[in-house]
């Protein structure tokens, strides 16, 4: 039928510039893993599957298990990303929850202030804070003057009083910084789709707020929570910018900044290559999720 | 009046197992207001989807004047539909709504905005057209769907429950215009609704459709005084239903109705065990121990006011229990609970109906009866 | 996407809800609101002080140090318009936002509109990959991008081309989201009503899907910018010199050396830039939804953003 053929044609054009610059591309990515160096040490990818040599991946999966050279900075990251995310929910759950049931007549600006940051780069968001935490940067000083930095010296957060040079925390924090909006938005718009008569049956039902809130509202709520540390998380895996814009140290580099050092710094491509498929496959699970709770709201509002 | 004569053949539809449409064959001649009623997944839009392009058969044939158009893309078929929603363009004003589909049959600008403002004025709505359809209530929008399909004058157009959306005053109002409009420019009309009011008061001929199939298909009064089988009887109005043995007598039936034996004036033909029907307003009740043909003695269960009627429920000496309608009319003796009656059961309205096993399960009845009160 | 049933449930929400007061059990929560003022001051004023140092007329970044525009124009050796460099940045951070609206938009549009209707083999991981893009980590997409430009596709090789492409394959998957949620809310039957009354396939896509995803093609274009111009990873991978350098990769590279205001002056730019296209969106998408029953689009393009995270 013509109609039919025609919806196919429309899509030609998307799917093969995505067939090649997003699957070949990832394709690459495996051929090289998969392949071999030259004497120069430069890649040579392996495209036919049957040539595949297996002698990096083995190796780089022997760097990221426990005793490997990249362990630690596996479970860096895990704890990385696990107190960035903690760090989201934390702050922008409230927010989210204040902007979409108790702003009244503020809801509007709310919501501008809540979306500004996203149409601010990233690495702007990141520079910002470069400059407030130099040493003679008001950031610092203020933390100084709060005593907040022998606060987190006396807990063991912070090494010296130099916010910028290596420290964990400050990588911690700026993850946070960088990536809550992303959280907060998604969250917003799902509990904003409760509908206000829910809780009210609640507390007609007797529930008072609190137990309203943790019975009715948090586990409505639950899927916008799951789908929006995913989407936060899954970025704040591949990154390694804000480390080196934070931190630059060594002591606490991420998987990213590993990737992103052996691509871009050294002649280990196949090496990188290698641990960028490791870490894909870990992260397709979570890819995915995303992707089925993005199509099942879709789905819902279709309906 | 020659054109605008639509035929189905054993139209079929399947999506994947499920069967949509299941073997339609049926002749709506030139002019006809034909309306296809039915509960909500008997097939009644598939099917007009089907007449209208948007769907393509899966197997049997359309036929528009005689020339099969089953495979002919919507834009080629000189049928037009109105939508349910009704679909407006909203980016579009509404007198450019009207004149979308005039661009595709070469007609001259001139003759354009005639044809428009005619049309216009013929649903009264001359006076919206630079309005945009997010400004229309809905009774507007409707005009404006309607509009929007007659103006190219096609011979058959189909309407897609186009009164679902509006109010009940409303409703009433734009039956009677519908059918005006559809006498006056002789255009055939398949109609498709689950409102049985709406297929009762507009249309000539009825189709009953039930899980894919036509049930009956008759002039609405035939449909209504002599439904064939259960569901069509509880579609069309409530209706009693008694279990039955029917035995053929001369040229009528005699129905043995526990150990009462009533005369039907059904065809002979029906005979056989299964179901007879009577409408409550054509059960009388009389005093306890009044004689002759089709009496059965009851007792007054439960008496329901209905406001211009009462709905007396009455338990029959055999054990069933039938409705009644009695008229608030001032004359009709008031009923109550355990008073004793005999309850009279014309022969000219206990129809005996022609129920296989498969067709008349007493589910699909019962479901039929929820939807029809 | 979202927004309809938000709008609904807002709408809803603000009518019923009670007036609050003290000792009213539906009192609003004090403790919410600071938290929700605190983070909105925490995560924008940085960004403020960050702005208003690049108006500084002393050399500091770190501290407000007097009022002047030296940072963008005076300073002729330094400032953004005086230091070829941060110029050169900033005009191909806009050479390549251009090229990526020009291109994922109709790509994307096209693609959605394809996506939505088709229901053929292949559909369903058609789908998926037109939405992997949204939550593949951007360094995994851009590790296989350089790659393939270094291999396979060589002959293209790094620099604006494989930048450019690298921005469009990202951003399309925003485009299609934003399309395909608008195409839900129009629905098939205006289509099928256009085709009933005699217009050809393509006519209905122009005269009818295309009016009316006006909005949604001005929020992709908007998105598409955004994303672009914003873009760090995609880039860095991607470029080939310093003629490739875009405003973020100018401000990665000098963040932690010893910059001066004209770096805040630079960023600030662009800032200015990213914004003066969402006012602009806003305003196409406030004249094209005029009319339809909605609340407010600063939440339509809200919902935009849920999409996904960069």
């Amino acid at each position: 039928m013509t109609r039919r053929r025609i919806w196919g044609l429309l899509a030609a054009p998307g799917m093969a510039w995505l067939g090649l610059f997003f699957v070949v591309a990832f394709y690459a990515v495996i051929s090289v893993g998969l392949g071999n160096v030259n004497s120069l040490y430069q890649p040579v990818p392996h495209w036919n599957p049957l040539t595949w040599n297996v002698g990096y991946l083995t190796e780089a999966i022997q760097s990221v298990i426990p005793g490997g050279q990249n362990w630690p900075v596996v479970v860096r990251t895990v704890i990385y990303i696990a107190a960035a995310i903690i760090g989201a929910l934390l702050i922008g759950y409230p927010v989210a929850y204040y902007a979409s049931r108790h702003a009244g007549r503020w809801r509007g600006l709310v919501v501008v202030l809540l979306i500004l940051p996203f149409w601010i780069s990233y690495i702007m968001r990141m520079f910002a804070w470069t400059n407030l935490l130099a040493p003679d940067g008001y950031g610092s000083k203020i933390l100084s003057a709060l005593s907040i930095d022998s606060l987190f010296s006396s807990l063991g957060l912070l090494d010296g009083t130099d916010w910028l040079g290596g420290q964990g925390i400050t990588v911690i924090i700026a993850l946070t910084y960088g990536y809550v909006p992303f959280f907060i938005l998604p969250l917003f718009a799902s509990l904003d789709r409760i509908d206000q008569r829910v809780i009210e049956a609640a507390r007609d039902l007797g529930a008072p707020p609190p137990s309203s809130f943790w019975r009715v509202i948090l586990p409505m709520s639950k899927p916008g929570i799951l789908a929006g540390l995913v989407l936060v998380a899954l970025p704040m895996a591949g990154d390694y910018y804000t480390q080196t814009l934070m931190s630059g140290s060594p002591s606490t580099s991420m998987i990213g900044n590993t990737i992103n050092n052996y691509i871009q710094g050294g002649p280990d491509k196949v090496l990188g290559s290698a641990i960028t498929i490791l870490l894909s496959a870990v992260l397709l699970v979570f890819m995915l999720y995303y992707l089925r709770t993005l199509r099942r709201q879709q789905g819902a509002e279709a309906a | 009046m020659s054109e605008g004569d639509i035929r189905l053949e054993g139209l079929v539809k399947n999506y994947g197992d499920v069967v949509a449409v299941d073997g339609i064959s049926l002749h709506v001649p030139p002019g006809e207001f034909f309306t296809m009623l039915g509960p909500s997944g008997c097939g009644k839009t598939t099917t007009l989807r089907m007449i209208a392009g948007f769907e393509r058969p899966t197997d049997g044939q359309i036929l528009l004047d005689g020339v099969e158009m089953s495979s002919t893309p919507p834009h080629k078929r000189r049928v037009n539909t109105v939508f349910q929603h009704y679909a407006l363009f909203t980016h579009m004003t509404v007198a450019e709504n009207v004149g979308f589909g005039l661009r595709y049959q070469q007609v001259g600008k001139d003759e354009a905005k005639r044809r428009v403002d005619a049309v216009m004025e013929m649903v009264q709505i001359g006076e919206l057209g630079e309005r945009r359809p997010s400004e229309l209530s809905g009774g507007q929008q409707q005009r404006v769907a309607l509009a929007r399909a007659l103006v190219l004058e096609p011979p058959v157009l189909l309407l897609d429950e186009p009164l679902g959306a509006l109010d009940a005053r409303l409703r009433l109002d734009l039956q009677v215009e519908l059918k005006r409009i559809q006498e006056q420019l002789e255009v055939t009309f398949i109609y498709v609704t689950h409102d049985q009011d709406e297929a009762l008061t507009m249309s000539d001929r009825v189709a009953v459709m039930k899980d894919g199939k036509i049930e009956q298909c008759d002039v609405p009064a035939k449909l209504y005084e002599e439904p064939d089988t259960a569901f069509v009887a509880n579609f069309l109005g409530s209706a009693n239903l008694l279990n039955v043995e029917a035995r053929a007598a001369g040229d009528h039936c005699e129905v043995m109705l526990g150990n009462f034996t009533l005369r039907s004036n059904s065809s002979p033909e029906q005979a056989g065990v299964g179901k007879a029907m009577i409408r409550p307003e054509y059960v009388k009740l009389e005093p306890q121990g009044a004689d002759g043909e089709n009496r059965v003695p009851g007792m007054v269960e439960e008496v329901v006011y209905m406001g211009f009627h009462q709905d007396v429920r009455v338990r029959l000496a055999n054990g069933d229990l039938i409705r009644a309608t009695v008229p608030s009319d001032g004359e009709s003796p008031e009923y109550h609970q355990g008073n004793a009656v005999a309850v009279y059961l014309r022969a000219a309205n206990l129809r005996v109906l022609d129920d296989s096993p498969e067709k008349a399960t007493g589910e699909t009845a019962d479901q039929a009866d929820t939807a029809a009160a | 996407m979202s927004a309809a049933a938000a709008e609904q449930g807002a709408t809803a929400a603000a009518a019923e809800r009670p007036r609050f007061s003290l000792g009213n059990p539906w009192s609003k929560p004090r403790w919410l609101t600071g938290i929700t003022w605190v983070y909105i001051l925490w995560s924008l004023l940085p960004v403020l002080l960050a702005i208003r140092v690049a108006f500084n007329e002393g050399r500091s970044r770190t501290s407000i140090d007097g009022w002047s525009l030296k940072w963008f124009f005076g300073d002729s050796n330094f400032s953004v318009f005086g230091d070829p460099t941060l110029q050169d940045a900033l005009t191909h951070s806009l050479l390549l936002a251009g090229l990526a609206m020009l291109i994922a938009t109709p790509l994307g549009i096209m693609l959605a509109i394809g996506l939505q209707r088709w229901r053929g083999r292949g559909s369903g991981p058609s789908n998926v990959v037109a939405l992997l893009p949204l939550v593949t980590p951007e360094l995994v997409f851009a590790v296989g991008l350089f790659l393939l430009f270094t291999t396979l596709l060589s002959t293209i090789g790094l620099g604006t081309t494989a930048q450019a492409i690298g921005h469009v394959t990202f951003s399309m998957s925003f485009v299609v989201v934003i399309v395909r949620g608008r195409l839900v809310t129009i629905g098939p039957d205006v289509e099928e009503a256009a085709a009933d009354l005699g217009a050809p396939p393509l006519a209905v896509i122009w005269r009818i899907l295309l009016p009316l995803l006006a909005p949604a093609i001005a929020a992709s274009l908007l998105i598409v910018f955004a994303l672009s111009i914003d873009d760090f990873v995609v880039s860095q991978y991607l470029a080939s010199g310093a003629e490739t350098t875009t405003v973020p990769m100018r401000i990665y590279a000098q963040a932690r050396g010893a910059p001066l205001p004209s770096l805040n002056a630079l960023a600030t730019l662009m800032l200015l830039f990213t914004l003066l296209a969402l006012v602009l969106a806003y305003g196409v998408f406030r004249f094209m939804t005029r009319g339809e029953k909605r609340g407010s689009a600063i939440e339509q393009i809200a919902s935009i953003d849920s999409g996904g995270g960069r």
